[in-house]
């Protein structure tokens, strides 16, 4: 693969990595026909972010040969901390910089970024990568019955009420007003910190359809990366969610923004806590369970927040992702890997919230990793790929095979093995 | 008990922020004092503050359009708050372009200071802002720690220098030594020395001119009277303390003076058109 952007667009490149290096540490390259994408994932597999530049985007890009394989070129993972560094001063790219060239080629591990500057001085950087097949998220966003359209610097504006500390916020939606508060977790912290809500009034978006009332809560700081994104290029922000159900699975919400040459998307994991409701919230959401969902849910799994980017927790987080993999208790097809938590007294309770705990299971929140699937034959659909050994499905309550709403595979299919992450309901699964 | 107060206008707010932000490099957490004129920010003296103390006192009518309260009770009509001012302030920080600040005394999951903006935006309808700042009542028999202090039987009192200078001239000594002597005189002079086993430094200020404090002073027969002009009291202070003190300051103030007791404490009092601030460094051996 070879490609060359000119000055300006090795600046919205540029914070593109600033953005994916919020996420996770690894940068994935991903060469395509329809555009160079670059992904990353976090450590507990519960943030993820795609941007996807179009050929348009850049001044030259060329796939290169066929390679033998088939019709993929190499798929690179990088380290982001060795390419971070290189885009890290954008004012000063921005003026010195003319243009710059990434190339890949097969026979060395080696990807070439090379910055063709003011005054004749060309730098060539050369950074190993991996190869790797990357992950990609699969979410179903035309089937959310949620979708907002945020003009460009509403969300940002939003975040900046929140101490840059704050690590999840809960976003409600109901028909009449959208609002932002700080989560938190545990009693202890609960009772001593701010809280703080932000509301807004739908006319304050592009486009607003709440098929669903909802709350959702998910991890600011992998957001922030996006929001300043979108906020540098005027880009209105969509957000894409489904309603949370008292079953156990996760629906995730991704925002996305796009303009012709470039989309850009970060999906992330929501929490679940059955007891975060707000007023309008009906109390028991017809759950579509279907027996291995219900089984799941009453896993007696140890459980243990995941966080992303946190160093003390990652140690204890993959710990226990081999531990509950391992279990005993976890019967494969339903294998529902609910990342560890420490048990939280049930002391939670939101004001002016009735509460409607769902029956003796103590207060319990639990962030789903995501569900990705290999990006071996992704081009065309999101749906249920072929050439996965296991595909999962999740519906709603429609019986239908042909669509299945929030239906999130995974799968990360390296070289070496199969590694299953999460998937419910593998009656369902299909091969095309 | 019941609080509310409105700030409509944009220059009140900023400025009621920033006393706040001042307040709030000082200490962790003060007490609020809620009058129907004023509100009180105190820090009371204790061993773990290092014994420093403060006192800062708001006229509510300079900052508030609006402001109503109930006390504890019709004769002890105050409300006694702990809080964090740092929550305050950065509630506040946020909502600096607000149409209107609303402050109440509500009761959320724990008593807490709500903070209530609402902020312009392009449509008709505002965005409303809330920040539930949680705080703790003091109960009525510990109200006698919270009282204002009384000017002490000072020395010397003298106008600082610049704050700014000092606050220069103190961050450099602060990296020599950790205590800082001041000494002033009534010649309007006033010495910053620090001294150590391999070097002693001292700052001289000039002129600064001595308050005249004569019938406005608290005390009797004011200290002033048969001392000799040229006689120096001083107090030696953590140095860290009078930094901090300096740091916080966000605004030239309108007057800015200290008295000291010799040997025993200094006195800083700040004086703004609407706020006046006082802090107590104890001096050490």
């Amino acid at each position: 693969m070879d490609c060359v952007l000119d000055g300006n667009c090795v600046k919205a490149f540029g914070k593109a990595i600033h953005a994916l290096s919020r996420i996770g540490d690894e940068l994935w390259l991903d060469p395509m026909v329809r555009g160079l994408a670059l992904r990353s994932v976090n450590s507990a597999h519960s943030a993820y972010a795609c941007f996807l530049f179009s050929p348009l985007f850049f001044q030259q890009y060329n796939l290169g040969s066929v390679s033998e394989e088939g019709n993929e070129t190499i798929k690179c993972k990088l380290v982001i901390k060795s390419v971070l560094p290189l885009f890290r001063c954008l004012s000063s790219i921005e003026r010195n910089v003319k243009r710059c060239q990434i190339s890949i080629s097969a026979p060395c591990d080696r990807v070439m970024i090379r910055f063709f500057c003011r005054h004749g001085i060309t730098k060539t950087h050369n950074v190993r990568f991996q190869e790797s097949e990357a992950l990609q998220a699969v979410f179903a966003s035309h089937l959310c019955p949620n979708v907002l359209k945020a003009p460009a610097r509403l969300l940002g504006d939003m975040v900046t009420h929140f101490p840059v500390s704050q690590e999840e916020i809960t976003l409600s939606m109901t028909s009449l007003r959208v609002s932002l508060r700080n989560y938190f977790e545990g009693a202890k912290d609960h009772i001593k910190t701010m809280h703080t809500e932000i509301s807004l009034h739908p006319e304050e978006f592009d486009y607003f359809q709440v098929g669903v009332d909802s709350d959702i809560t998910f991890c600011l700081k992998e957001l922030r990366g996006l929001l300043a994104f979108a906020e540098s290029h005027c880009l209105p922000v969509s957000v894409h969610s489904s309603a949370t159900g008292s079953c156990v699975v996760c629906r995730p919400v991704c925002f996305s923004v796009e303009d012709m040459v470039l989309e850009a998307t970060v999906v992330l994991a929501t929490l679940i806590d059955s007891e975060i409701r707000g007023p309008s919230q009906p109390t028991e959401t017809p759950v579509p369970t279907t027996p291995r969902c219900v089984h799941a849910a009453t896993l007696p799994v140890g459980s243990c927040e995941a966080r992303s980017n946190i160093p003390h927790d990652i140690t204890a987080v993959t710990e226990l992702v081999t531990s509950s993999q391992d279990s005993p208790i976890i019967n494969p097809p339903a294998l529902m890997q609910l990342l560890p938590q420490t048990d939280i007294p049930n002391e939670f309770c939101v004001p002016d919230a009735a509460c409607p705990s769902t029956s003796t299971t103590p207060a319990s929140t639990v962030i789903c990793s995501l569900l990705f699937r290999a990006l071996s034959s992704d081009e065309d659909d999101d749906s249920c790929a072929a050439g996965l050994n296991v595909l999962a499905c999740y519906s709603d309550g429609e019986e239908t095979m042909e669509d299945y709403p929030r239906s999130f595979l995974l799968g990360e299919v390296t070289q070496d093995a199969l590694h299953i992450l999460t998937f419910c309901d593998v009656a369902q699964s299909r091969s095309k | 008990m019941k609080f509310r107060g409105k700030i409509v206008d944009v220059a009140c707010l900023n400025h009621f922020s920033r006393v706040i932000t001042t307040i709030s490099k000082l200490t962790k957490m003060c007490v609020l004092r809620l009058t129907p004129d004023n509100l009180f920010f105190v820090l009371s003296e204790k061993v773990a503050n290092g014994g420093v103390s403060m006192w800062c006192e708001l006229s509510q009518a300079n900052f508030f359009d609006e402001y109503q309260m109930e006390g504890v009770s019709p004769e002890d009509n105050e409300i006694c708050l702990e809080v964090t001012p740092e929550n305050l302030s950065r509630a506040l920080k946020t909502v600096q372009s607000a149409k209107s600040v609303k402050v109440k005394l509500t009761k959320k999951h724990c008593p807490c200071l709500t903070i209530a903006a609402e902020l312009p935006t392009l449509s008709s309808i505002s965005r409303v802002v809330t920040h539930d700042v949680p705080v703790d009542v003091i109960p009525r028999r510990l109200w006698h720690e919270f009282i204002e202090p009384s000017v002490p039987d000072f020395d010397v009192s003298i106008y600082l220098p610049p704050l700014k200078t000092m606050k220069n001239v103190v961050d450099r000594m602060k990296n020599l030594s950790n205590f800082l002597v001041i000494e002033a005189n009534l010649n309007g002079e006033m010495n910053l020395k620090i001294e150590t086993d391999l070097v002693s430094v001292t700052t001289h200020f000039k002129d600064l001119g001595n308050p005249p404090w004569g019938d406005d002073s608290s005390q009797d027969g004011g200290p002033s009277q048969g001392r000799d002009p040229d006689s120096m009291a001083e107090a030696r202070v953590d140095i860290r303390r009078l930094q901090q003190f300096l740091m916080g300051q966000q605004v030239n103030p309108s007057k800015a003076m200290c008295n000291i007791v010799h040997q025993r404490i200094l006195h800083l009092i700040l004086l703004h058109e609407d706020v006046s601030l006082q802090y107590f460094i104890p001096a050490v051996a």
